[in-house]
């Protein structure tokens, strides 16, 4: 039940209520019974459409009445010649017409509706169109109506074109309308695909959906959107819909399918690869070639709890590299995506690696786009001079952080960090959104320095992060520094950060290692000052063989019974702990 | 110019502590006047409030206190030929009360009651070819129908009978510019849906093809200033709402992106302190099934007076540990 308002009644009022509603349940309750043993006999009459009709103008979410007038249309059909037809089914359309004035919001009406509609022996869909602008010229966020019109606008074949112009015409009368903006997104894509000559295939008989490559919009009229939006938030800045819209718009195109790195360790025998999303290589056809020869090799994620990863491991037959003085040809071929990656490991070297770095891929270049810097520049212009009028919308201020990445995340980091600062405040609610994707952009930041200054140390300490993002972008970094953050456990995609030999996360909240699991080459785990609280916490590490060196001085951990025993017996590699 | 946010105003002598005992008297009692003509104008979803209820019994530990026999013969005598489940006698069966049908089945430990291998006979014949399901043989398609397919599957074991990855590129079809799910393709984002299809991705396995971040953004942007979530923008929040937003949020590891005090006045405002009871918001009447999303809610909260409920399937966590069913949630 919705929006009943619970009024405060009378002792009398209530008694007079009572007898009304016993009067009508009796009058119900043999309306019913009498629509259900006509059903029983078979009964297909116009009697039996009168009762249930009856029944639904009061009560339309009663299903199997709807079920049940339908045999009782689908019989007649049988019965009678087609004009006749015609008019039993455009007197149906009439009764839904006013079952849908009373309650426009029910499934069962609007189900009924689209049933009638297409056995109707000759559609008026010109009619049916029109009935849907009444309907949303009186609320134009009744999303079954919506529904309703697209199957009518499918069904008729009305131009793409015209339902824009619908949407225009609608946005123009009120801007705050979030099913009209909702709508083209996902008519733009077909009018104007981003690149016309060129197609995609589809990827199935169902339309892409507007998240996917295909369904990006071609760059004139993107300028063109860009304008109604700004139209928009400079008319009404507080209003969402606009803004999502926007952010939308601002997206960039999906990553290309592929495999991102391959790594190989002679001393583990180990091959790790890292593909551009998550996948299941089980699944996905992965096939290993080392020196033209196909390995039988098993794979497995990074960490148990993931059927999809972005980081997949496997171990050679034992043997096949570990001689120094050999050089090898590894290939890793993703059949399914008819796509490979070669590395070589050549004499002398203990281990090699070949890929596309985030910098190669422009992958930071925020989740906007490849678009016209000097577009996305003006759009800035604009959203800053937006902001000196409105200095406190969050709206506002969010976007221009994600303008300010697609432009040049490093060299706006410090306004980016403020503007950070300033959402936090003006939308306490969602501070924590606020801060998780402010440490997103900054491990990126972070990943895009290390791979300019070519090192495979990634060091982002003191820096407020809330979370651990695109550890799969770590595959190869040695040495991590998370010290003085917030975080409050290294995940289970920790365990991606195959290469690791030190890590340093001191001053944390961290009371949760589950990520640091069966990493080959850990040496040295610095947890100072962390909330780690028992033993069963520090299991995973007993998976990190190499482990020689902990810190976990500042830990209630500490102060359990017996610790130095146990951890002696949990982690027997380990001649250096702190305590 | 601006906006007026849609919103309600919890006023200062709203309740903020929890009455757990009137909300379990409320429904003890609520199943017991079935001569009501409310009670009566509602059979056409009975199963499923018999379903709310039970569960929010079972979420308090009162769950003893319901008819069980009585209930278990009213759900066999509700399972037809096809295998399908009406809501009530002399109803059609359809895919929503099924799954209620099984859900409490679980809470009963007694799925046997049902003729299993007939439910999943069903639930396959109403898969059409682009994986979508009808909701009954009447056609009506909804990503709704995918997820109560999945769930019902789930709960019985019996996931591989109908073809998973059809299933799951249908409801990936679905997906929108903001990273949620609607009904069909093309249908706008909405909240009940964005929980069916993440709810649907998880008993799938196919998590990590949501937008965590995007979807999440959107989600949080629901939650309104007085602290109860809305189902899609400019609309007023509802504590059934909060309960789809906060689980979709759980599902998708985003829970902490909404502040969990404020969502929890609300949905303590929305109690009626004499009957017992939620309603959709503070002052309305109350139902079984706002009753049901608001103790869930606030179990999801971490309120410690009520059991742990699964996100994915609104059970309490030990029906699901007893069954061995846990369904994916992202970190
Ligand atoms: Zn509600």
């Amino acid at each position: 039940m919705h929006g009943r308002v619970k009024v405060k009644s009378t002792a009398q009022q209530e008694e007079e209520k009572r007898k009304e509603r016993e009067k009508k349940l009796k009058i119900y309750v043999a309306a019913r019974d009498a629509c259900f043993s006509k059903r029983k006999e078979g009964i297909w009459d116009e009697g039996a459409l009168q009762i249930t009709q009856q029944l639904l103008s009061s009560n339309p979410d009663f299903g199997t009445l709807w079920n049940y007038r339908r045999e009782i249309l689908m019989h007649l059909e049988t019965v009678k010649d087609e004009d006749e037809v015609q008019k039993i089914y455009e007197a149906e359309l009439s009764f839904l017409e006013s079952c849908l004035k009373v309650n426009p919001k029910s499934y069962g009406s609007w189900h009924h509706r689209d049933w009638v509609s297409t056995r109707l022996p000759r559609p008026d869909w010109a009619r049916e169109l029109s009935l849907c602008d009444r309907c949303l010229s009186l609320d134009d966020r009744n999303f079954h109506c919506w529904d309703y019109r697209r199957m009518v606008v499918k069904m008729s074949g009305v131009p793409v074109d015209q339902e824009l112009a619908f949407t225009d015409r609608l946005i123009g009368s009120n801007f705050s309308n979030y099913s009209s903006w909702h709508y083209r997104s996902t008519l733009l894509p077909l009018l104007h695909p981003e690149s016309p000559e060129l197609p995609s295939p589809p990827r199935s008989s169902l339309p892409p959906s507007p998240q996917t490559h295909s369904h990006r919009v071609c760059e004139e009229q993107l300028l063109k959107e860009y304008e109604l939006v700004q139209n928009a938030f400079f008319t009404d800045p507080n209003d969402q819909s606009a803004w999502f819209y926007y952010r939308w718009l601002l997206g960039r195109a999906e990553r290309e399918e592929m495999i991102s790195c391959v790594f190989v360790s002679r001393e583990e025998e180990r091959v790790s690869v890292a593909f551009s999303r998550p996948v299941n290589a089980q699944s996905v056809g992965l096939l290993l070639v080392l020196d033209g020869l196909p390995q039988r090799v098993e794979w497995r994620s990074v960490h148990p709890r993931f059927k999809h990863s972005p980081v997949w491991i496997c171990d050679l037959p034992p043997g096949t590299v570990s001689d120094i003085t050999n050089e090898h040809n590894l290939t890793v071929h993703w059949m399914e995506k008819h796509t490979h990656r070669d590395c070589a490991l050549y004499t002398g070297r203990t281990e090699s690696w070949c890929r596309d770095s985030a910098t190669d891929q422009e992958l930071f270049r925020s989740e906007l786009s490849v678009e016209k810097t000097s577009v996305l520049q003006s759009e800035l212009q604009s959203c800053n001079q937006l902001q000196e009028l409105e200095p406190l919308n969050k709206w506002c201020l969010l976007t221009i952080v994600l303008l300010m990445r697609a432009l040049d995340p490093l060299g706006y980091e410090k306004e980016t960090l403020a503007h950070f600062q300033t959402l936090k405040e003006v939308d306490s609610t969602r501070s924590a959104y606020y801060s998780d994707l402010c440490s997103k952009f900054m491990i990126e930041n972070t990943i895009l320095k290390m791979e300019y200054a070519e090192v495979r140390v990634f060091s982002i300490s003191d820096k407020n992060l809330t979370t651990l993002c695109h550890l799969d972008q770590l595959l190869l970094v040695t040495h991590i520094n998370l010290s003085s953050n917030q975080l409050q456990r290294l995940p289970p995609q920790f365990a991606a950060l195959q290469c690791l030999e030190v890590l340093e996360a001191d001053n944390n909240s961290i009371e949760n290692l589950e990520g640091v699991y069966h990493l080959p080459k850990l040496e040295e785990v610095l947890l100072k000052n962390n909330k780690i609280s028992s033993l069963a916490d520090l299991q995973p590490l007993a998976s990190c063989l190499k482990l020689k060196r902990l810190d976990l001085r500042g830990n209630p951990v500490t102060r359990v019974a017996n610790v130095e025993s146990e951890l002696a017996e949990l982690l027997p590699s380990v001649s250096d702990l702190l305590l | 110019m601006g906006t007026q946010v849609k919103d309600v105003i919890v006023k200062p002598d709203a309740p903020s502590t929890l009455l757990l005992d009137k909300h379990a008297d409320y429904i003890a009692a609520y199943g017991s006047k079935k001569d009501d003509y409310e009670y009566t104008l509602s059979e056409y979803l009975r199963m499923s409030g018999i379903y709310w209820g039970l569960t929010v019994m079972d979420l308090m530990g009162q769950l003893p206190r319901m008819n069980r026999q009585e209930i278990i013969d009213f759900i066999k005598a509700c399972q037809h030929e096809c295998g399908g489940v009406s809501a009530s006698i002399g109803h059609d069966p359809h895919l929503l009360y099924t799954l209620s049908a099984v859900q409490i089945l679980c809470l009963y430990d007694n799925v046997d009651a049902l003729d299993v291998d007939k439910v999943v006979e069903y639930i396959k014949g109403l898969q059409q070819e682009d994986g979508s399901f009808a909701g009954d043989k009447w056609g009506e398609i909804d990503t709704r129908f995918s997820f109560c397919a999945v769930a019902t599957l789930a709960l019985l074991g019996k996931m591989d009978s109908i073809n998973v990855d059809k299933a799951v590129e249908f409801v990936l079809s679905c997906m929108n510019f903001d990273g949620g799910f609607g009904c069909r393709p093309g249908s706008e984002s909405h909240a009940g849906q964005i929980y069916c299809c993440s709810g649907f991705l998880s008993l799938t396995g196919q998590l990590h093809q949501v937008n965590s971040d995007l979807l999440g953004w959107w989600l949080c942007e629901r939650q309104l200033p007085s602290g109860g979530l809305n189902g899609r923008p400019e609309k007023l929040p509802d504590v059934c709402y909060s309960w789809w937003v906060l689980a979709s949020l759980k599902i998708i590891g985003r829970i902490h992106w909404i502040d969990k005090a404020k969502l929890r006045s609300f949905i303590l405002a929305c109690q009626d302190e004499e009957t017992g009871g939620f309603a959709d918001r503070p002052g309305d009447m109350v139902d079984p099934f706002h009753t049901l999303f608001g103790v869930a809610g606030l179990s999801l909260l971490g309120d410690e007076q009520i059991k742990p409920v699964n996100p994915v399937l609104c059970m309490p966590e030990d029906v699901l540990q007893r069954i061995d069913l846990q369904p994916d949630l992202l970190s």
